[in-house]
């Protein structure tokens, strides 16, 4: 469903990305983990046609993303929460969403529903929102056209407890209908219960990939999560010299 | 409705058009615009009279300021709030969302010059009637169509100067700052003013106005279009079409 090959992007003297290869398969969660500036959010970018590889290809159901017709219509997207017009109301950001597609307008009362976002704060500016309620507010925006594909960019920060066990379900079940999921992370106790699978990425390279017990070697996530990361660990004495950021921004 | 027919262009000009008033600034923006158009009728009535056609004309002012403002914000807003992340991905192919964010501007220019027209005639009719002067009814044709023109090329230098810094604030300084720029232009000496008389979109705009062209106008005009309008714009529709959303 998603396919990453040999993908690999530059930005000056940055190498962002370093062949990265991997796929994501129909109706599983992929977590896509690494520290901050590992080159998540770019990679993504990538996925969904924002940005040009260097080398290498990235496919979504067997297509060059920017080459669907209405993609739309089979991918859902939330790249970033916090990149809404804060004048709008969360109702109205759906709507446009909506518009966009052809949907009726029912199924923005559909989505705030699925994402338990409420009839009054759905009313409300998009400015005065927290960014948990952001957060559903995006996802909201992915699910409008029942995607096949999901495609998520750190979905889980700013959630609190209660939303992340919400998004956990959520992720299941759509996962179980037959949904491909990607979501990136760098908090790895949130990815390591969700996902079935687990692509660690550092510096821009897939470090590992596998199940989550693959991964875990019988030691846990997190032990082989800090080893394959060492050399990006920034404290005093770990690793290298302090990590430079690959991506841009928080990746 | 499915996913293997693209996005017809008249709903991504629909939702286009709805994002330029679905925001208070954008409201307000169009509301001041209308007010501004109404009350220039208006002062311009109360001081030379009842004359149709020069009333209407008084709105130019209103729409020479402003239309270019409302281009630059529709075309530079997906960049300032981000907002390109989702818009870019529902339709990856950005110059179809261009041109659907440049037609309201160029639309709004032709229905306000005509929504000046119209309100230039009650208020002929009251001024006349309140001073009782006699009123002056004709008008050109080819002044209207001519006016309606240069307000809409106005609108489009807006939203290929938005189109090409891809920055409202840089835009909007830039267009506020134009005729005291060409001005200053003018007064360097027999290059400046040529350079002025040929690329300022303002005087040479005038000879659209004035319903009579010759070929050294046409000419001017269309140096000023090229420099004002097709230029950048076509750098614009590069800049927008590489630009990578961060």
């Amino acid at each position: 469903m998603i396919e990453f090959r040999h993908v690999s992007k530059i930005y000056g003297k940055v190498q962002a990305l370093d062949d990265v290869t991997f796929t994501v398969g129909t109706g599983s969660v992929t977590g896509f983990l690494g520290p901050n500036g590992a080159g998540k959010s770019t990679a993504l970018r990538i996925l969904v046609g924002l940005s040009r590889p260097s080398s290498g290809s990235a496919t979504v159901l067997g297509l060059p993303y920017a080459e669907m017709a209405c993609p739309g219509l089979r991918v859902g997207i939330l790249l970033d929460a916090g990149a809404q017009h804060p004048g709008r109301t969360g109702r109205e950001v759906l709507t446009l969403g909506a518009m966009t597609l052809g949907l009726p307008r029912t199924r923005v009362g559909e989505v705030l529903d699925l994402v338990g976002l409420t009839e009054r704060e759905s009313r409300r500016r998009v400015g005065g929102y927290s960014l948990g309620m952001r957060q559903r507010l995006g996802i909201a925006h992915a699910l409008l056209g029942d995607p096949e594909v999901l495609i998520l960019d750190e979905p889980a920060n700013g959630l609190d407890p209660q939303g992340i066990h919400w998004m956990r379900r959520l992720l299941r079940d759509l996962a179980d209908a037959g949904c491909a999921v990607l979501l990136s992370s760098h908090l790895l106790h949130e990815v390591e219960q969700v996902a079935d699978h687990i692509v660690m990425i550092g510096r821009g390279r897939v470090l590992a990939q596998g199940t989550v017990d693959e991964l875990s070697r019988g030691r846990g996530l997190e032990q082989t999560f800090l080893e394959l990361t060492a050399d990006t660990d920034r404290s005093p004495g770990a690793g290298a010299s302090p990590g430079i950021d690959a991506g841009r921004g928080a990746a | 409705m499915t996913a293997a027919t693209p996005i017809p262009f008249h709903r991504l000009l629909i939702v286009e058009a709805r994002k330029l008033v679905d925001t208070r600034s954008g409201t307000v923006i169009a509301l001041i615009t209308i007010g501004l158009v109404v009350a220039s009728v208006v002062a311009r009535g109360a001081v030379v009279g009842p004359k149709l056609q020069v009333l209407a004309g008084t709105a130019a002012i209103a729409l020479g300021t402003l239309l270019p403002v409302l281009g630059i914000l529709t075309v530079t807003g997906e960049w300032a709030h981000r907002t390109a992340l989702t818009t870019f991905v529902l339709e990856p192919r950005r110059h179809r969302v261009l041109a659907a964010k440049c037609l309201p501007p160029l639309l709004a220019a032709v229905a306000l010059s005509l929504f000046a027209m119209l309100v230039a005639v009650p208020v002929t009719a009251v001024v006349a009637g309140v001073r009782n002067l006699p009123a002056t009814w004709e008008f050109q044709p080819l002044w209207l169509l001519g006016w309606t023109g240069a307000n809409v090329l106005v609108a489009a230098a807006g939203l290929a100067l938005g189109a090409l810094l891809l920055n409202a604030p840089a835009a909007i300084v830039i267009h506020l700052s134009t005729p005291l720029l060409w001005s200053v232009v003018g007064s360097l000496g027999s290059v400046g003013a040529t350079l002025a008389e040929w690329l300022d979109l303002n005087t040479t705009g005038a000879s659209l106005v004035s319903g009579e062209m010759t070929w050294s106008e046409g000419a001017r005009l269309a140096a000023s279009v090229a420099f004002w309008i097709v230029l950048p714009m076509a750098a614009g529709l590069v800049r927008v079409l590489r630009k990578e959303p961060t």
